[in-house]
């Protein structure tokens, strides 16, 4: 043992150093804890989360033009779309549009395979549910888009 | 009666001393409430600051920053179901944690928190709070026994043997620290009280004593002391990764709150050890350079200055906190703590009990540098094993400790 590893040692240098670490993370500018509920995440832009059904943000109308693509491109077929014949203008109405989200695992295929781009994934995280009946997204569910609550702090 | 009770204070001695037993159940209520006080802020403080050395947040929801955390922490263990294993050797199972905690809180008789602010002074004072606080490893060694299961037992048998090892150092420091007393009056004194006194006629800290000598003495003694109120990073009776809970694994609710209730009073009563031998007991600093009535004002308005400055942290968050009905109740109750706070700052400003309170106040503030030091410890060095602290103990300490006691003793002989 040299002289100085002696001195380190009964001096205890090393602990101190150690000390002086900790010390120094007091700050509490070093914390980067988020305060969950009072302060949303940043989630990633490309984050794929609850669906919604987009509208014409003027009149208020669907985009769907309920073609079925969305339903057919589901590998686990869990969209369901039906439609009727408008008389008067002889295009296809959509009446009732169902997403089950208790197998989806959010592939995105469905928004891929959409060609007006009504069928969307948002960046909503938040669907954990006290029962399965509410898994089932109706078509009003989900034109209203995810409903997340706001805490203030 | 009523001469009884006020004529106490007309006296300048311990109500022990004066032979007030009124008074002395009342410094025993005092001392319980303020104790237990202390280790729920504890509590708090531990989990704030540790949290903070490990870049956390710590509690935040339950009061603002938590505050309320160690009364929700009380309401959620005395609800708790209180489990005692099928196997468990009953009696001796309930009997050990209450053996803790009377242990913990009888030693807090001989501590003196200021001049007559103690409940009583004994000639053997040191003698008794060393001899009453190590029989806690009788209450370790009870729950280790009782409880019946292998890592209870392990944790117990770990606590008796590292007991033992460091009490003796620690012995050896305390009785460097007696000898200095001696250098006074020729002989040397075990009081509490008298033990400060000696500091008070030598004009001087027995830490600078001898100047390494009572440094490395008291180094000892700071080691030795976080060895016995098993914390880390001696903490290998309740080692968490190896033991889950030590000797307290079996125990559940209002009975494991007790062990943590001891743990913190043995903690706080060994620091103040320390503080008596050490580091001057109730004396303020620079007695000797910075003297007069003048300078004596000036410092016993400290107390008052830090309850005004606590109240002014509360205020300044309670002014910050935003507009918000689900945080009334909570701004509320801040407010309300702030000027509680300042009334509390304004009372000790009132000369009769300032003078009365100077004293205990920069002996808990001494106290209170060495409870920092336990969480600081605790954030910084990981755990001992068990042949390292056994080496630590016996080949280290203890020779360490005998060498500056005849250093002590030859040095003081040379001056007497």
């Amino acid at each position: 043992m040299s002289v100085s590893q002696f001195f380190r040692r009964v001096l205890l240098l090393d602990l101190i150093k150690g000390l002086s670490v900790t010390f120094r993370y007091q700050q509490p500018k070093h914390i980067y804890t988020e305060q969950y509920p009072l302060e949303r995440p940043k989630i990633a832009e490309r984050y794929r989360g609850l669906h919604r059904l987009n509208v014409n943000p003027e009149t208020g109308e669907t985009l769907c033009i309920a073609c079925n693509l969305c339903a057919l491109a589901c590998p686990e077929k869990l969209i369901k779309v039906s439609s009727e014949r408008d008389a008067a203008t002889g295009r296809k109405k959509l009446t009732t549009y169902t997403v089950d989200l208790s197998r989806c695992m959010f592939c995105g295929l469905c928004e891929d395979a959409c060609s007006t781009d009504a069928i969307e994934l948002t960046q909503d995280f938040e669907f954990a549910l006290y029962s399965r009946d509410g898994l089932v997204l109706d078509r009003e569910q989900l034109e209203r888009g995810p409903q997340p609550t706001v805490y203030e702090k | 009666m009523l001469q009884y009770f006020t004529g106490y204070l007309n006296q300048n001695v311990t109500p022990g001393e004066a032979g007030n037993a009124l008074w002395a159940l009342i410094y025993i209520l005092i001392i319980f409430a303020g104790v237990s006080l202390i280790v729920m802020a504890m509590n708090w403080i531990e989990r704030k600051v540790l949290a903070h050395m490990q870049v956390r947040l710590g509690p935040m929801r339950v009061g603002p920053h938590g505050l309320l955390q160690p009364i929700a922490d009380a309401v959620k263990l005395l609800t708790k179901e209180d489990i005692i294993p099928d196997q468990a050797d009953k009696l001796v199972f309930w009997m050990a944690p209450v053996v803790i905690v009377t242990v913990a809180f009888t030693t807090y008789i001989v501590v003196p928190f200021g001049r007559t602010h103690a409940v009583t002074d004994m000639n053997i004072g040191l003698l008794f709070m060393l001899g009453v606080g190590s029989m806690s490893t009788l209450g370790v060694i009870m729950a280790g026994w009782a409880s019946n299961s292998h890592y209870p037992l392990l944790g117990s048998l770990r606590s008796s043997a590292q007991m033992v090892s460091y009490e003796i150092a620690m012995g050896m420091a305390v009785v460097s620290a007696v000898l200095m007393t001696s250098l006074t009056s020729g002989t040397g004194t075990l009081s509490m009280i008298g033990i400060v006194e000696a500091q008070k006629a030598q004009h001087v800290w027995f830490i600078f004593k001898f100047f390494p000598l009572g440094l490395i003495a008291f180094f000892i003694f700071a080691v030795a002391m976080v060895a016995e109120t098993n914390r880390t990073p001696f903490d290998l009776p309740e080692a968490e990764s190896e033991l889950t809970a030590g000797f307290h694994t079996e125990y559940s609710g209002l009975r494991w709150s007790l062990f943590m209730l001891g743990e913190y009073a043995a903690m706080v009563a060994v620091s103040s050890i320390a503080v008596t031998l050490w580091l001057g007991g109730w004396m303020r600093p620079f007695p000797n350079l910075l003297k007069g009535a003048a300078w004596d004002t000036a410092f016993s308005c400290f107390p008052a200055l830090t309850f005004f400055l606590l109240a002014a942290m509360a205020f300044r968050t309670f002014v910050r906190m935003p507009k918000h009905p689900g945080l009334r109740m909570e701004k509320l109750g801040l407010g309300g703590f702030a000027a509680l706070l300042g009334l509390i700052g304004l009372v000790l400003l009132v000369p009769p009990v300032r003078e009365r309170i100077t004293d205990i106040y920069w002996f808990m503030l001494k106290v209170s540098v060495f409870m920092y030091l336990y969480i600081w410890y605790r954030g910084t060095f990981p755990r001992y094993r068990f042949d390292q602290l056994m080496k630590l103990g016996w080949k280290f300490m203890i020779p360490t400790g005998i060498v500056v006691l005849i250093l002590t003793a030859l040095v003081g002989l040379r001056l007497s």
